[in-house]
């Protein structure tokens, strides 16, 4: 996931109640230019258009949208797949407009994305931020992603990035031997290729 | 639209042998017609994810091709955009050179900090025609050993390459790195210096000597400032000297170029300077005033320097995005240097220890100082070089040190396949330790597992093989030989284990929730460590007993024999600590529901088995597991004695220790910290249990206290418990304050304190 715009202090914000946002999974290319505005708004990276298509054309049912009064204030964009013996989840983009921010609407789309994640069998989610990106950072942790490595100058900008990790509970009872014997997943390199799709 | 607008077709890209240039917008265009939004035509091999690394032509944002100003170098220079000379205007040349050399010091630091060579120091034209320089005496001495500094650096780092840190340093690939002639630069480089130090004399030189070196032309026109610009010059030109000299020293094999590299060294500094000194003679020459500052400048005048072009080179880097590259400001890129100098200082420096834990122990303290890449690219061809220890120690000679062999075996060369892997991973896990904080712990978590098979090969194969190979060993001495490695292999193991654990903390990859399991993962593996080198040093200690045995040593050393080595006693006290902090944040989230970690989707179980997998899998230790660790903490109450023992054990300890590392500095500030660090949390242990026993209900006295800030500033109540837990270990703390609202947040205010000089 790419470095956020540093956001300006001062920003207004809006007064709504929770119920006011309506939820919305990837519904089509229409909903495709207000994912992009946003995260062309927000996000530092450009991205071209097939970035974008990759993700919501191969996994629409992990691209949610936030709407409130009929604008888009949030969005996420997520893929999953066949890693290295793992079936894991990736939270490509996340983003919430600044007048919107603090109300828990990244938490529930997050939250929504990961439960369909969960259901469609996999066994982790992952994403990168930046080690500055204290907002992402602590949404992150509260849903239980751990900081599983520090990836060096992994942005553009220089900045470090964090592999955050979420792994779910096995499905099955477990003795505390099966427990032990954990996946082999070792995977950092080829991750690299693979996933930081936009450097 | 096509057919309105016709594309002139550049000329300088030519058409080959077999192809030539065709409009073909036209056909595009028609394509286009008959798609609809989000269709798209594709190759067999071309599917979505292919595409997304796909340009968008015409984007100033991807093509990078558009911002490009020129074509090609040639063609940026027939615009004139590095002239030769830089003005016709003698004083002017001088200064547009000066401009250069700063910028590419500017440069240089920011290749070194992690970008590309293209676009940052060959961006400058000059440096990419090297034959062109030549009539410039000046510039072309300078460019020339620009070129070869560079070489010589993108050598070590090659040499040394271990990640993909290193992959973008050393991709040279289309740059004219080694310009014909650049192994002469010093001679060239001299003559300039030798001539602008006697234009320097000539100006100082009182008018009546004047008459004796009157031939000697001046450097520019301008008498006024001819004293000042042979200075900026000279102080220039000479730390590029000293510079490439230190370099070409270190790199002398078996360290024995380090002692003069240090001279070289101090001179580099004392010319930096001289060099920062002179930016306020060409600050106010180039623009009047040096108000502006020089924060975002690359150059000490504050002139854009002329014949740079970073997006030249574009066609070099990656088919990415053009990125535009920010530049280090010339004081930064000299700041960075300082900092180089000092780090490569501190390694001239070092005594090349022979005893593996000496060098183990330096590696750590040098990382203190966070050294960039090209620093410890030097640390790692110093250490490992043609296989041996700084090129000189064979590593079997090493381990039978580190793994106190007794004498008699050391000089026996024994050839063994299993000793021989042994000795490459010894090799791997120094080089590993010459890489940066995230790469090293990434790789020691791997190599643990390669210790651990390591382990298991040794003790299976050294009964067999030693009995096949070793005729001429007596049995007993074979033994003596496989019990000594073994231990140390798993001493060394520990080692491991507890420097990933404890660089997690420097990384900043543990969340407070966290702690509690990370202490208690701690307090195991150190006491593992503590019992493999205790145990290591009785086994030698035994070998050596009988020898003095022999010589009927006195009593008194026999008594001495039962003393805990002071090593193994600071484990002891890092033991203390780790169970001590364990305790309290399992007491602490089971009776105050602090700490805790309830996410929605997982629970601690999963987080335990993230972030130790890698010493799981390596069973690092045996038989511990979530389970081991749930037990030891479920109960836990902060009323529990043992808690306050630990901390007290380890302050007594820590202050005993003291004369033991009365040598050591850093040892003895590793003691302070302890110290403190057991006595804070004793103070609040029991302000903590104090209070709890007099609050009504469970958490009631967290909103009952009135004064803030109890530990250190109101002892008689306290809505505030600071709590001190260390954030690296062994070196830095976390100051924790929680207040006790249950459930909020409770890390309002997390400082990391390098020190602890409260
Ligand atoms: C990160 C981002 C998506 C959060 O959106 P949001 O809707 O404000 O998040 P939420 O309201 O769901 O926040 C949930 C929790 O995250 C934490 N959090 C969010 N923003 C935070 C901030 N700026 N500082 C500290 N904690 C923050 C809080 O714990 C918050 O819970 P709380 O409000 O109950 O204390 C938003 O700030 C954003 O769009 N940033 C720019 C893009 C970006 O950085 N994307 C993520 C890249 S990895």
């Amino acid at each position: 996931m790419e470095p956020a715009v540093t956001a300006k202090e001062g920003e207004m914000t809006v007064e709504l109640e929770g119920s006011e946002i309506e939820y919305v999974s990837y519904g089509g290319e229409h909903h495709l230019p207000l994912i992009m505005r946003l995260v062309d708004e927000e996000l530092s990276e450009p991205y071209s258009i097939f970035t974008y298509r990759y993700f919501v054309y191969l996994w629409p049912q992990l691209s949610f949208l936030a709407f409130h009064r009929g604008k888009c204030v949030g969005t996420i964009v997520c893929k999953m797949g066949e890693h290295r013996s793992t079936f894991r989840g990736y939270i490509a983009m996340l983003v919430v407009l600044k007048p919107y921010r603090g109300r828990g609407i990244a938490t529930e789309l997050v939250t929504r994305s990961i439960k369909v994640m969960m259901e469609s069998g996999c066994e982790e989610v992952t994403l990168e931020a930046e080690v500055t990106n204290k907002g992402a950072l602590a949404l992150y942790g509260r849903l239980g992603f751990i900081r599983a490595k520090r990836l060096f100058r992994y942005y553009l900008n220089g900045v470090d990035a964090f592999r955050l990790k979420l792994l779910f509970p096995r499905r099955e009872l477990h003795t505390s031997l099966q427990m032990m014997a954990t996946k082999n997943e070792n995977h950092e390199e080829m991750h690299l290729l693979q996933e930081n799709f936009c450097s | 639209m096509a057919e309105k607008v016709k594309l002139p077709i550049n000329p300088s890209i030519p058409s080959g042998e077999q192809t030539v240039w065709a409009d073909i917008s036209f056909l595009l265009d028609s394509a286009c017609e008959g798609l609809r939004d989000g269709e798209l035509i594709h190759g067999e091999n071309f599917n979505l994810f292919a595409a997304m690394s796909a340009l968008e032509i015409m984007d100033p944002k991807m093509d990078s091709g558009i911002v490009r100003r020129y074509y090609s170098v040639d063609e940026a220079i027939d615009s004139g955009a590095a002239p030769i000379p830089l003005s016709s205007d003698r004083t002017l040349d001088v200064q547009c050179v000066i401009d250069i050399m700063d910028h590419l010091l500017s440069c240089e630091a920011t290749w070194h900090k992690g970008h590309s060579l293209a676009q940052t120091v060959f961006s400058c034209i000059y440096l990419l025609k090297p034959d062109r320089t030549t009539s410039h005496a000046l510039l072309h001495s300078y460019c020339r050993v620009i070129r070869a500094t560079c070489n010589l650096v993108v050598s070590v780092v090659s040499d040394a390459r271990t990640n993909e840190e290193e992959d973008l340093f050393t991709m040279t690939y289309g740059l004219p790195l080694k310009g014909d002639g650049d192994e002469k630069c010093l001679s060239m480089l001299h003559a300039v210096e030798e001539t602008i130090a006697r234009q320097l004399r000539a100006c100082k030189a009182p008018p009546s000597k004047r008459r004796v070196v009157e031939d000697m032309e001046p450097l520019q026109t301008n008498p006024d400032l001819e004293e000042e610009y042979c200075k900026a010059l000279l102080c220039r030109i000479r730390f590029r000297k000293h510079f490439f000299h230190a370099l070409t020293a270190m790199r002398r094999p078996q360290g024995r170029g380090l002692e003069l590299a240090r001279k070289h060294i101090a001179s580099c500094l004392s010319e930096l300077d001289s060099i920062l000194k002179s930016s306020k003679f060409l600050c106010s020459n180039a623009c009047g005033t040096c108000e502006d500052g020089l924060e975002d400048r690359t150059t000490a005048s504050g002139c854009q320097p002329i014949g740079f072009d970073a997006s030249l080179n574009c066609r070099l880097s990656a088919p990415t995005p053009p990125r535009a590259i920010k530049i280090l400001s010339w004081i930064k890129g000299v700041e960075y240097f300082q900092k180089l100098l000092h780090d490569l200082d501190i390694l001239c420096s070092y005594s090349l220890d022979p005893l593996l834990e000496g060098v183990l122990h330096f590696v750590i303290e040098f990382h203190k100082f966070q050294p960039d890449l090209v620093a410890r690219a030097h640390l790692q061809v110093l250490l490992i070089h043609d296989g041996k220890l700084y090129g000189r120690d064979p590593v079997f000679t090493v381990i039978s040190k580190a793994a106190a062999l007794p004498e008699v075996l050391k000089d026996y060369e024994i050839q063994n396949e299993v000793l021989g892997q042994l000795g490459q991973l010894v090799i791997n896990l120094l080089k590993i330790l010459c890489t940066n904080a995230a790469w090293q712990r990434r790789k020691l978590g791997k190599i643990l597992q390669d210790w651990r098979v390591s382990y298991m090969q040794l003790e299976l194969g050294f009964k067999k093989e030693f009995r096949e190979i070793s005729s001429t060993l007596d049995e007993n001495l074979c033994a003596k030989i496989s019990k000594h490695i073994l231990i140390w292999v798993e001493e060394q193991t520990y080692w491991i284990a507890s420097r990933f654990l404890s660089l997690g903390f420097d990384l900043e990859l543990y969340s407070p929730s966290e702690y509690c399991m990370v202490y208690w993962y701690m307090y195991v593996v150190f006491i593992r460590l503590a019992e493999k080198t205790h145990l290591k040093m009785l086994t030698s200690h035994e070998t050596g007993k009988r020898k003095a045995k022999k010589k009927k040593d006195s009593l008194k050393d026999l008594a001495r024999d039962y003393q805990i080595p002071p090593g193994v006693l600071l484990l002891q006290c890092h033991i203390y600590l780790a169970e001590a902090l364990t305790m309290m944040l399992a007491a602490l989230r089971n009776e105050h529901k602090v700490f805790t970690s309830l996410g929605p989707f997982n629970t601690e179980l999963e987080r335990f088995n993230q972030h130790f997998e890698l010493l799981q899998k390596a069973s690092i230790p045996d038989h511990m597991s979530f389970f081991s660790y749930e037990e030891s903490t479920m109960n836990t109450r902060l009323s529990n004695p043992v808690m306050l023992n630990c901390f007290k054990d380890a302050q007594r300890i820590a202050k005993e220790l003291r004369s033991s590392f009365s040598h050591d500095p850093e040892k003895m500030a590793e003691l302070r910290r302890i110290e403190q660090v057991a006595e804070h949390n004793g103070v609040a242990l029991n302000l903590i249990c104090r209070n709890s026993s007099t609050a009504s209900g469970d958490g009631e006295f967290w909103r009952s206290g009135s004064a803030r800030d109890g530990v250190l500033g109101s002892p008689d109540g306290f809505r505030r418990v600071s709590i001190w837990v260390r954030s690296t270990w062994p070196t830095g703390m976390v100051k924790s304050s929680f207040d006790g609202d249950g459930d909020g947040e409770f890390f309002r205010d997390m400082k990391v304190r390098r020190d602890l000089g409260v």
